[in-house]
């Protein structure tokens, strides 16, 4: 590893265990102090790993509370990526980091049969055996990923573009938050640019031990996108983690790519979006017709990797403004998933745990529909609460295009 | 951006939390910028007003501070208005169900109470929570002091050691009892938290219940570990209480802070029905100012700057282990609005040689008008908007005098209300 974090910082005052879901759901985990900057020093020492490394989630709350700047969880992954040189995680890691290979691998099968293989009973008793559990909510393949569709969307050409970057998730499996944000952006007067040769962020291989795939990806990404950032067009992001990969950890990870193709920082969508509400650029306003609309009652779900870039809460703001809708922020804490974390078979019930307090917060609330920006604390929050959950903008689209068919 | 709120608070400590639900509650837009968690995480739960002047004793806080030199921020502000203040603290922590008490003596006057702490010192506080049943601590002859296996920083056997030092304790009657882990043998060892997190769900209490079963009846106090859950929560203290047969009470302890953590969990829900927002991770870099006003605050996220605006901001940012003030050899300076504070130029007069002594850092921090404004040494404030509260104020040592969470409280309610009122002009 060429980057070293100082420990140092750490004052060990336990603000972060306490903040820990893991460690609050296992007493098997020894903790973010302990397994991050305190057992850093014994890194720095040559001695040996603790065993319970692998329970650190990458959730980052332990940053987001750590009163002195400790990149806790970074101390975490590299210790992992070291741990992972040193013995190769197995085939079940592998699979879960390279999620979008995988897709890309079986593109020839349809995904009716693809999804029947992956998601059939016995095919779940295999994957069980290799160490995906067998209740985990796994997502289903799309027909056609994303970057796919969007070539076939007609967009008005407004003489302003942005340019967006779908991640994994919504390109492999849910292209319709994709498309859903296309007609936002165009709806604010933007044309959407899909480039199509970009690749996962990496942060799912980066929590899986495959350092170096990560830092290809990385490779590949920040060269892509260096044309689009010198046109001085804005790059946005929908996923809270691929806009926290590219912002914060990328440069931490691999600095010497940073100087390379110097930085690309992700903007988040939906605060681009709200900027545009705020400039008149996206028009929010109910339309007359609009309001034969039943009123609609949104438990919004905070992912962790959006509340660790410092930039509030956007799409709860951009939900609040939207003509018959009330939103409540579910303030519950992690919903357990972390990526692929919450798929595997040792981690499968410590993830339900993490989530419990989430899924009664939304099941109490009476509210029949949840938010959230991030895809897999999506399919977590169906799987746990029974409630269906939509990515923000989706909400948007449906709020304000019913308006406008019913004027037309 | 036209996000702009009424009042920006920076830290979500006790100040930082006090003065957001201050301004919210008289219906403000307020937004609270966090780096870290504040003090809460790391605080026993109870609010000191003022336990010494001086270093010696004073029973009643508020004689106490008539005591206080002029520049102590309860001077500043008056002891009406600190009154005001906790009156406010307690009518929101009522309303969140953890009711909030001071203890009263048997004339009816408001005194402090001396609290154990898991090292069997005694400690004075102010108001307590109202599950805590103050008379049962001068009261009660035979004491049941119980601990967990594993939980290494409280044994039963030195608490009653220390405790029988004190006059007060010394011919009452002691039991000692250490329950197994309900854990049972775990990677790691156990804090308070793991236990009140246990203590929380219904399903994983019966330990507890149990073990003070088999004592039940026969002491007239319980004193344990903070375990009787880790949120704002009475019913947990409740069954615990009912097991025991005798008033439970929670002994003072290292971080985690869990008591702490129930006012923080009170505070936060009082504060969610107002128009409040947080956003974490945001340390705040520098301030934006004119002349007479400061106009934003620019915040880090995630490796890019963001603007912002407000009408009026109130600065809980901390000493100098929250980061409010900042420290180079010879230097002390606000770390958010680049205030520099008056320092000895030789570093060797900031502390003294004796440890419970003065110390010059203990007391360092901004100087305010009683608003709260940051005054220049002509005493005149330096910014029409600008609101300071907790640890960063200089004129008091809450370690020395036991006055943190009071001065937090007050301060807070103080630069929140003004805040507020300011943001209206």
């Amino acid at each position: 590893m060429s980057v070293h974090i100082s420990p140092d910082n750490c004052i060990a005052c336990t603000t972060c265990v306490v903040h820990c879901p893991v460690a609050d759901a296992t007493p098997n985990f020894l903790g973010p102090r302990m397994i991050g900057p305190a057992y850093e020093r014994f890194r720095l020492l040559g001695l040996n790993e603790d065993p319970s490394l692998h329970y650190c989630s990458n959730c980052k709350n332990c940053d987001i509370t750590c009163p002195h700047g400790v990149p806790v969880s970074s101390l975490n992954m590299m210790a992992r990526a070291d741990q992972c040189q040193k013995t190769p995680p197995g085939l079940r890691d592998w699979i879960l980091g390279h999620g979008e290979l995988m897709a890309k691998w079986l593109h020839l099968i349809p995904a009716g049969l693809k999804n029947f293989g992956m998601l059939n009973p016995f095919t779940r008793q295999v994957l069980h055996k290799l160490g995906i559990h067998k209740r985990a909510p796994l997502p289903a393949f799309a027909g056609r990923n994303f970057r796919h569709l969007a070539r076939q969307v007609k967009q008005p050409d407004t003489g302003r573009s942005v340019v967006f970057y779908p991640g994994c998730y919504v390109d492999v499996y849910d292209p319709q938050t994709g498309l859903d944000m296309i007609w936002a952006m165009n709806r604010a007067g933007y044309k959407v640019i899909v480039p199509q040769d970009l690749v996962c962020c990496g942060l799912p291989m980066v929590a899986n031990g495959f350092w170096q795939h990560a830092r290809s990806n990385a490779e590949h990404n920040l060269r892509s996108l260096a044309q689009w950032r010198d046109q001085g067009l804005p790059v946005v992001t929908g996923c809270p983690s691929c806009a926290l990969m590219f912002r914060v950890d990328l440069p931490e990870y691999f600095p010497d790519l940073g100087e390379k193709y110097g930085a690309c920082r992700l903007e988040d969508a939906q605060d681009f979006l709200l900027a545009c509400a705020d400039s008149g650029e996206l028009d929010l306003a109910p339309a007359a017709s609009g309001k034969n609309q039943p009123d609609m009652k949104i438990m919004y779900h905070a992912p962790c990797h959006l509340r660790a870039q410092g930039n509030g809460l956007p799409s709860l703001e951009l939900l609040r403004r939207l003509p018959g809708v009330s939103v409540s922020n579910a303030h519950a804490g992690c919903c357990g998933i972390s990526g692929s974390y919450g798929f595997k078979t040792e981690k499968y019930e410590i993830a339900q745990r993490v989530g419990s307090t989430l899924f009664s917060t939304i099941r109490e609330s009476g509210a029949t529909l949840t938010a959230s920006e991030c895809g897999t604390c999506r399919v977590q929050i169906e799987h746990g609460s029974g409630t269906s959950c939509q990515h923000p903008v989706s909400i948007l689209r449906s709020r304000l295009e019913h308006s406008d068919v019913k004027k037309a | 951006m036209s996000r702009i709120v009424d009042v920006l608070v920076v830290g979500s400590g006790m100040a930082g939390l006090v003065a957001a639900l201050t301004a919210a509650s008289q219906g403000k837009k307020v937004r609270m910028l966090t780096t870290g968690m504040g003090s809460l995480a790391i605080s026993g739960g109870n609010i000191d007003l003022l336990g010494y002047v001086d270093g010696k004793y004073v029973p009643d806080p508020w004689a106490g501070m008539a005591l206080l030199p002029a520049g102590h921020p309860y001077r500043l502000m008056g002891q009406e208005n600190v009154r005001a203040a906790l009156n406010f603290f307690q009518h929101h922590m009522a309303s969140q169900q953890w009711g909030m008490h001071p203890a009263a003596s048997w004339d009816g006057q408001a005194r402090n109470v001396h609290t154990p702490t898991i090292m069997g010192t005694l400690k004075p506080t102010y108001l307590l929570p109202e599950k805590v049943n103050v008379d049962a601590l001068t009261s009660a002859r035979r004491v049941l002091v119980l601990s967990v296996e594993g939980l290494r920083d409280c044994r039963p056997a030195l608490v009653v050691s220390q405790l029988r030092r004190y006059k007060a304790w010394a011919d009452r009657e002691f039991l000692q009892m250490t329950v197994p882990s309900p854990l049972g043998e775990a990677h790691r060892s156990a804090s308070a938290l793991d236990l009140a997190r246990l203590i929380d769900r219904p399903q994983s209490r019966q330990w507890l219940i149990e073990a003070l079963a088999a004592h039940a009846g026969s002491c007239d106090l319980v004193l344990l570990p903070p375990l009787c859950g880790s949120k704002a929560q009475p019913e947990n203290w409740q069954t615990i209480e009912n097991a025991a047969g005798c008033p439970v009470v929670e002994m003072l302890s290292i971080p985690p802070g869990v008591g702490g953590l129930r006012l923080r969990d009170a505070l936060l829900r009082a504060l969610r029905d107002h128009d409040f927002e947080m956003v974490e991770n945001a340390k705040v870099l520098r301030a934006e100012t004119s002349d007479k006003a400061c106009t934003a605050l620019v915040a880090e996220a995630s490796g890019q700057e963001r603007r912002h605006e407000a009408k009026t901001f109130v600065l809980a940012t901390g000493g100098i282990l929250g980061g409010g003030l900042e420290l180079a050899p010879g230097k002390i300076r606000e770390s958010v609005m680049g205030l520099d504070i008056a320092a000895p130029a030789d570093v060797e007069q900031w502390a003294s040689p004796d440890l419970f002594g003065k110390h010059f850092f203990a007391s360092a921090g901004v100087c305010v008008d009683n608003t709260m404004r940051p005054v220049d040494s002509q005493s005149a404030a330096r910014w029409s908007n600008v609101f300071f509260a907790g640890r960063s104020l200089g004129g008091y040592d809450y370690a020395a005098e036991k006055s943190g969470h009071g001065v937090a409280v007050a301060t807070g309610w103080q630069a929140g209300r003004m805040a507020a009122a300011a943001s209206e002009e």
